[in-house]
């Protein structure tokens, strides 16, 4: 058990004689009932098989914190970081500040944030190792690093910036409650450390003593309905109309009329467009590759699987034979790359296979193991069509069986395509990231794939077609169609999103601001790709080019297309503004960082900015 | 495991396998914490927390103190004695022996050739006190130059000068304890909750309990400022005037204590005629200070029953430094604020051993507040360190900041410097650059062999740092607490101590001077000659210092004997009437007319320079630069500037910036925050190569301290970033 000394100062140990029966969310606050079996058992601490005497071991605890008297001084930060023995680029506890007022009125509000051990821990739905666990014992939300890949979801999905990836080791770690120290008796190691008589803790819904409120938010504070976190505030000091952010993200916090304050636009950076190219590459570059990939190979096989059954005879098996297996080993091909790539941008790929443990509630999980069956299934059906006499002749299985076989691979694989596209697109629909969680993202998915998928058949058939002297027209003409049908659907919805996230304001609104300002020639260049990408199909459809004509134009069209889709993938993955708290100057503020990694400062380790490795 | 696995892995949470704690006194600040380090079985210091029972941190540290383990083993650390001809030759390994030797001769020959105040000798606030008190005996009693100095003239001089004109001598009366009694806190260019996070902590729980009034004078929004009931936006350099204008609204409306003032103070009528001049009408034009605000303040102040008054760089950093000092000490004797509970004019110190050294180390004067002026000082020391009275100067020599300006123009010719890092800590970089590179020789001993003013050195001595020697430091409210070794200096590298005893060995042929080798057998010589004193530490030692984990001054012998155990804190001075250090036992009103010599920003030069400090460094960076959960809340220089101001001149949030002033330039990134005033900026000193490029640093008249939070700069936009980045970073070795 953690050594407790004689003297612990009284500030040091929790004191909750008395706590309510519910959480202010109607949530009981006793996480299991008395008597029941999770009483009594061992957190096992570092294989320490001692059970805590704490009185109040089975209610939710969480963090008070009096925001009149932080004064950011880091002593939370540092004791935290001294106890779990951090480096400087780690942190489970982090400081951040808005500001608002003219000198000499000028008031500065701090923040200090770690994990909120939340009611719904979103964290812990979405990992889809397990990794996470939320406890009887003091309600407390752990994670255990050993168990996690470091695919760094949780980092998206949590709206407080409480999990940490560590890029050097691969892996997230994050605030432990100090459960250690909460089974002797003692508060937290932040709170212990406090030196405004800000940050306390306790059971949660407690107010300390000497304190009034228990407010669920305070300005910078992102919303609670996500996960209900267990986070309690006082706030009583009038603050200023307009809270500002002192990093980089261009969000302010404005009061409404009923006194609260949301987070709108700050538009800090002027409204200058500018290209940012370089600022496209982001540690999610495979992400870009493997979900566009993934879609068109989805694609692909949708019009090469379906494609028969509505009259294009090119497309049988049987019509061409060997393109039809060489394009299916090159799906395969592809796909194996993707998921590669993908694979390798864990942070510990050997793990990979840890990403079906969480079925139940992640939609990284469904969206590996859908994409692990599809993938599979098309591997099948590959294999049937290419190796027809591995069935019947080793096996003496009838043409009829093969064929049933055949078509009951490829229809598995034409349901399994979209569906794990579908979940894909799951991914990104997360309440702590606006610009993300939106029905566009399904619709340039869905999008992406028709497109890409009539493409690549086009591409390949019509040089085969080509090169065979055959027509190539009435195919063309199906894939086009198609290319159209994506284009305009990735269009429609990249134009319903711009103007939503407008309406929505604050980070949706910021995430926007930033398209078309820091990448607004960027974003301007991927409309017009979209747009001419439309027109030129939709010219081809008229025209129906011919021969080289056909061919070339078809190579002009993809080489826009191409173009078009990795830069709009990417600006998707960097434009993402989160819902997290707000940072300092230097500490926690994106501008920084990539200032610091464009720099080099941040090979100093001390600067405490992980320098980029993509 | 409600939700999540059913099967779980242990709970692992970081056991950094600490087998041992030992006991220290925090070497950053003047608070005085009292630390534990923990060691591993391998005895190596992996873990710091704060002692429980500590009267002073009661378990509190701040974020350097909780890093402080990790400063043993910090890049940069000096391993190995080296030697060179000349400044700019590459250094050579040696022995201590030669390098000893070499400074030893060095020493001589200069004194012999150009007299014995051509060398020079500047000491520091970090070292222990009886490493302080031996490197005084060395210098006054043996080597002989009476320009020997502390770095402390950048930032407690002013202090030290205006509680000896005040009070008759130096020794702040107050303690942390009147916190909790007072019924009214002016705050006057002391930002607590940066500067002394554990101080600040003292004041709020006291003001949790107790919710007193708190001012703040200072013209930046400090978190104190803001917190504060009354915040005094000041116009820099202006507090005297502010102090004068408030004394004329307590004269005016017969608010003083009349009792106290006669029966402790002289000058009471000299003090009435010059603050007649400040009404609050003309006051209030000079310091930005309404008038309705100065007289609530003032009436405020001297109707509270207790009022107590701090002060730390805003006041000592100042062409009136000293003045400020007076100033306030003259506020709180005509109210009776001094010496009683909850009333008291307390100066914040700065370095950890601020004290120890004002106190012990003979750099002003002789040990215990003794004066070179007086004559039977200095026979009584003589003849304890059994050295010719005849031998020390009859008054002391030149500050720190003088010594510069004479190695400059070629009085001084050889320097050792201790623990000090002038290249980057004294105004006006450019010209101690210049007379650095003037030394015929200058040894450098300091714990780090990076640090800047290293570069011009012929010999560098590598120093033990903090708890890997063994002493005692003395924080703000006089309590002298203990360090003990837990861990060993690197390589070849030694204690302080060490070293001024090797070097006194040398200087000390016949053996007249008796230098004991161990700290606790220094402290008892140094208990000897505390003997009714001001400072009498004589029922103390070693032992009884690290049991109460640390006890004020003065503890005599006769308590001891007694059976008088010292109390946890609540330690006074002038608490019996007429017992102030002037023969008469009276304290003096000074008057203190106001001349407005702050170079005042113009046409050329329109902005406010106001230099500070931030929670997360310590002084220059040398020490919290290296340890990155310090040093990442502000890895490089920066401003803060007024949002309209940044506007005007087209300045972005987060770019790079050239501050211009008549003496040089600086880069460093805006931070745009209205904390300011439109015509002011604010830049921590930290950095190398950054503030004191820009700073002028008048020198007080009285104390010397340099003026370094009022310079005038312009700023200037940088088109090319790139290369303002690339250059900012290429200053930044740590």
């Amino acid at each position: 058990m953690f050594e407790v000394r004689d003297n612990e100062p009284e500030y040091a140990l929790l004191k909750d004689p008395d706590s309510k029966t519910h959480n202010c969310y109607d949530a009981p606050i006793d996480m299991v009932a008395a008597g029941d079996a999770l009483h009594d058992k061992s957190l096992n601490i570092n294989d320490d098989s001692g059970v805590g005497e704490n009185p109040n071991r089975y209610k939710q605890h969480g963090f008070y914190f009096n925001a009149d008297n932080c004064i950011a001084c880091h002593a939370c930060e540092a004791a935290c970081s001294e106890k779990n023995d951090n480096p400087a680029h780690i942190a489970f506890r982090s400081v951040g500040f808005v500001e608002g007022g003219t000198y000499p009125e000028y008031r500065r509000l701090n923040i200090s944030m770690a994990c909120n051990h939340c009611d719904d821990p979103v964290c812990l739905k979405g990992c889809p190792t397990r990794a996470y666990t939320k406890f009887a014992e003091y309600g407390a939300v752990l994670q255990d690093p050993d168990i996690c890949f470091g695919c760094g979801y949780c980092t998206w999905v949590c709206p407080y910036n409480a999990p940490q990836l560590d890029p050097i080791k691969g892996q997230v770690t994050k605030c432990n409650m100090c459960v250690d120290r909460l089974e002797v008796g003692l508060k937290p190691a932040c709170v212990s450390a406090c030196l405004g008589n800000a940050l306390d803790f306790g059971v949660i819904e407690n107010i300390p003593e000497g304190r009034t409120q228990a407010e669920t938010e305070i300005p910078g504070f992102p919303r609670t309905d996500i996960t209900q976190p267990n986070i309690r505030f006082q706030q009583t000091n009038t603050l200023e109309r307009d809270m500002t952010r002192v990093d980089s993200t261009a969000v302010k916090y404005h009061r409404d009329g009923s006194g609260d304050f949301q987070s709108t636009l700050d538009p800090k950076h002027g409204f200058k467009r500018e290209w940012n190219l370089r600022k496209l590459r982001s540690r999610e570059d495979p992400l870009v590759l493997f979900t566009l990939i993934s879609q068109m190979v989805v694609g692909t096989f949708l019009l090469m699987f379906i494609g028969p059954m509505i009259g294009l005879e090119h497309l049988t098996p049987a019509a061409h034979s060997t393109t039809y297996s060489a394009l299916l080993f090159g799906l395969l091909g592809i796909e194996s790359y993707a998921l590669f790539i993908s694979t390798m941008h864990l942070g510990k790929p050997q793990y990979f296979y840890r990403a079906f443990y969480n079925l139940r509630y992640s939609p990284v999980s469904r969206e590996v193991a859908s994409l692990a069956l599809f993938y599979n299934l098309l591997g099948a059906y590959t294999l049937l069509v290419t190796f027809p006499f591995v069935v019947t002749d080793w096996f003496g299985m009838s043409e009829a069986t093969l064929a049933s076989l055949s078509n009951i691979a490829g229809w598995a694989t034409v349901i399994a395509g979209p569906v794990s596209l579908f979940f894909m697109h799951s991914i990104y629909r997360i309440k702590a990231r606006p610009f993300w969680n939106h029905w566009q993202v399904l619709t340039s998915f869905y999008g992406n794939m028709f497109a890409l998928g009539g493409l690549l058949v086009g591409m390949v058939y019509v040089s085969v077609l080509f090169a065979q002297g055959h027509q190539f027209a009435s195919l063309l003409n199906v894939a086009a169609w198609l290319m159209l049908g994506g284009l305009i659907l990735e269009a429609f919805g990249l134009w319903r999103h711009a103007v939503d996230m407008n309406k929505q304001g604050g980070e949706a609104a910021a995430s926007h601001y930033i398209q078309c300002s820091e990448f607004g020639k960027t974003y301007v260049t991927r409309n017009s790709g979209l747009l001419l990408s439309i027109a030129l199909v939709f010219i081809f459809l008229l025209v129906s080019p011919t021969g080289v004509m056909g061919l070339s134009s078809l190579a002009v069209i993809a080489i826009v297309m191409l173009a078009t889709a990795l830069i709009g993938r990417a600006l998707f993955y960097v434009l993402v503004t989160p819902t997290t708290m707000p940072g300092a100057f230097f500490w926690k503020n994106k501008g920084f960082q990539e200032h610091a990694r464009a720099t080099g400062l941040a090979e100093m380790p001390q600067v405490g900015v992980v320098p980029d490795s993509h | 495991m409600l939700f999540g696995r059913k099967q779980k892995n242990p709970i692992k949470i970081a056991d950094k396998g600490v087998v041992e704690w030992k006991y220290a006194a925090c070497g950053y600040c003047s608070t005085g914490c009292s630390i534990e380090v923990g060691l591993n079985d391998a005895g190596k210091p992996i873990a710091s927390r704060g002692v429980a029972d500590a009267d002073v941190n009661r378990g509190k540290l701040c974020l350097k103190g909780i890093f402080e383990h990790e400063l043993f083993d910090s890049a940069g650390r000096g391993t190995e004695p080296k030697m060179r001809e000349q400044w700019y030759e590459p250094w050579q390994n040696t022995s201590w022996d030669a390098a000893l030797d070499k400074t030893h001769d060095e020493i001589v020959r200069i004194q012999e050739k150009y007299g014995r105040d051509s060398f020079a000798i500047i000491s520091t606030g970090q070292m222990l006190t009886e490493e302080f008190y031996t490197l005084g005996k060395l210098t006054r009693g043996l080597i002989g130059t009476n320009n020997y100095d502390g770095n402390t003239t950048l930032c407690m001089a002013s202090a030290v000068s205006g509680y000896k004109r005040s009070f008759g001598s130096d020794g702040p009366p107050g303690c942390y304890e009147d916190f909790e009694h007072t019924d009214c806190l002016i705050a006057w260019g002391s930002n607590l909750p940066e500067q002394h996070p554990i101080i600040y902590w003292r004041m709020k729980e006291a003001q949790e309990k107790k919710n007193f009034t708190l001012i703040v004078v200072d013209p930046r929004v400090t978190m104190l400022a803001q917190n504060a009931h009354m915040h005094l936006a000041i116009t820099p350099g202006t507090d005297v005037v502010l102090m004068n204008a408030l004394m004329h609204v307590i004269l005016d409306e017969d608010l003083q204590d009349m009792a106290y003032i006669e029966a402790n103070t002289n000058g009471f009528e000299e003090l009435k005629a010059e603050v007649a001049k400040y009404d609050p009408v003309t006051a209030a034009k000079i310091c930005g200070i309404d008038e309705d605000r100065i007289r609530h303040v003032a009436r405020i102040f001297a109707k509270s029953k207790a009022a107590m008054q701090i002060w730390t760089m805003g006041i000592n950093q100042s062409t009136h430094g000293s003045d400020g000092v007076v100033g306030i000490n003259n506020l709180a004797l005509i109210t009776g604020n001094i010496g009683k509970a909850g009333g008291t004019s307390l100066s914040i110190t700065g370095q950890c051993n601020a004290m120890g050294t004002r106190e012990w180390s003979s750099c002003s004067g002789l040990p215990n507040y003794r004066y070179l002026e007086n004559a039977e000082d200095r026979e009584e020391i003589a003849k304890f360190w059994n050295v010719d009275p005849e031998f020390f100067p009859k008054k002391r020599g030149m500050f720190q900041t003088d010594i510069y300006h004479a190695i400059e123009s070629g009085q001084i010719k050889g320097l050792w410097l201790i623990a000090t890092n002038p290249l980057t800590s004294l105004p006006n970089t450019a010209r101690i650059r210049k007379a650095m590179e003037k030394l015929e020789f200058c040894v450098v001993q300091d714990c780090y062999e990076d640090t800047e003013s290293a570069e011009y050195a012929h010999v560098y001595l590598p120093a033990g740092t903090w708890a890997e020697k063994e002493g005692v430091m003395t924080n703000t409210e006089r309590r002298i607490n203990l360090v003990k070794p837990l861990a060993t200096p690197p390589g070849q590298a030694k204690p302080d101590l060490w070293v001024f005893n090797r070097m006194a060995e040398r200087f000390n042929t016949d053996g007249k001077v008796s230098f004991p080798e161990r700290a606790p057998d220094i402290f008892m010589e140094m208990t000897e000659i505390s003997k009714g004193r001001l400072a009498d530490i004589s029922g103390m030692d070693h032992e009884l210092i690290e049991k109460q984990r640390g006890i004020q001054w003065p503890y005599t012998k006769e308590q001891l004997d007694k059976g008088e155990m010292p109390p946890a804190g609540g330690k006074r001075l002038y608490t019996e009437d007429a017992t102030f250090r002037y023969p008469d036992g009276k304290a003096k009103l000074i008057p203190l007319p106001f001349i407005d010599n702050n170079e005042v920003p113009d046409e050329k030069f329109p902005i406010w320079l106001n230099t500070g400090r931030l929670i997360e460094h310590w002084h220059g960076r040398t020490k919290t630069g290296k340890i990155g959960n310090n040093n990442k809340y502000s890895p490089i220089p920066f401003i803060e500037i007024n949002p309209d101001l940044a506007n005007e001149l087209g300045i972005v949030r987060g770019e790079y910036v050239r501050l211009v002033s008549r003496r040089s330039d600086a880069v460093v990134m805006a931070q745009p925050t209205q904390r300011v005033a439109k015509n002011a900026v604010f830049l921590p000193f930290h950095f190398f190569d950054c503030a004191n490029r820009l700073t002028l640093g008048l020198l007080d008249p009285h104390s010397r301290q340099p003026a370094y939070k009022q310079s005038a700069i312009r700023i200037e936009r940088i088109t090319d970033q790139v290369e303002a980045a690339r250059l900012s970073m290429e200053m930044r070795k740590f």
